[in-house]
């Protein structure tokens, strides 16, 4: 029992460190050019690595572009909003 | 430094533009709301009106402010304008919500509805273009 209990659980140590992600979704709205401008200034992405983001939004109609606690992924998100991007927080 | 050059009558388009953008982020009926101001919890509604209740009135200073920085650059006749890299940062994601109200009102809500060719059409082209010209200004000193 007591090996059992102790035992390390990666599943849910990972679902208790790492349970949210900011997630931008498309519009039919904004440039390429700025979503991905807003990737590389504020998050501070690489550029192809910002392209490679907002093409995901663009295609897949969405992309994670952070990870992290709740808390830190709502300032995100909240930037996003600030930045006019249409961003939302959920559960990884 | 990013230079700019506006004709009379898009100065005056952009101050009509903005003082509208004003009285719409102050407002609340609005349904361009929903874009401006997002929900940010899909699932939740609880959590997606706890959101809004902590983190509205910032939003609306910080889109209000950065509005100020662009009348501030339009308010005179002067037709050509200069500006520094931080304030052409400040008028990008102005441009981005001037459109989202523009493209509600005309009814654009997936990719490959059309912008229309009127005068409203025109504006949404306009901020665009505007828009591209100060990103590829600002992505070029970086």
């Amino acid at each position: 029992m007591t090996r059992t209990d102790s035992a390390p659980d990666l599943r849910t140590r990972d679902a208790v460190d790492v349970p949210w992600t900011t997630v931008v979704w498309n519009d039919p709205v904004n440039l390429m050019s700025y979503v991905t401008h807003v990737f590389r200034t504020y998050f501070g992405y690489p550029r192809d690595e910002a392209e490679r983001l907002m093409l995901l939004v663009h295609h897949e109609g969405r992309a994670v572009v952070a990870t992290g606690p709740r808390e830190e992924m709502e300032r995100h998100t909240e930037a996003m909003h600030e930045y006019g991007l249409w961003a939302s927080v959920v559960r990884a | 430094m990013i230079l700019l050059e506006f004709s009379t009558a898009e100065l005056q388009l952009m101050r009509t533009l903005l003082a509208q953008y004003d009285e719409i982020v102050h407002g609340e009926n609005d349904p361009v709301l929903a874009r401006l101001f997002p929900v940010a919890y899909r699932d939740d509604p609880d959590a997606a009106a706890e959101f809004a209740r902590y983190t509205r009135s910032g939003l609306v200073e910080t889109k209000s402010s950065r509005a100020g920085v662009i009348a501030a650059a339009v308010a005179s006749d002067e037709a050509a304008l200069v500006l520094s890299d931080e304030d052409a940062a400040a008028w990008l994601p102005v441009l981005t919500d001037l459109r989202l109200i523009v493209a509600e009102r005309l009814g654009i809500v997936r990719d490959e509805d059309e912008v229309p060719d009127d005068p409203l059409g025109e504006v949404y082209h306009w901020l665009g273009q505007l828009q591209s010209y100060l990103i590829d200004a600002l992505d070029a000193l970086t």
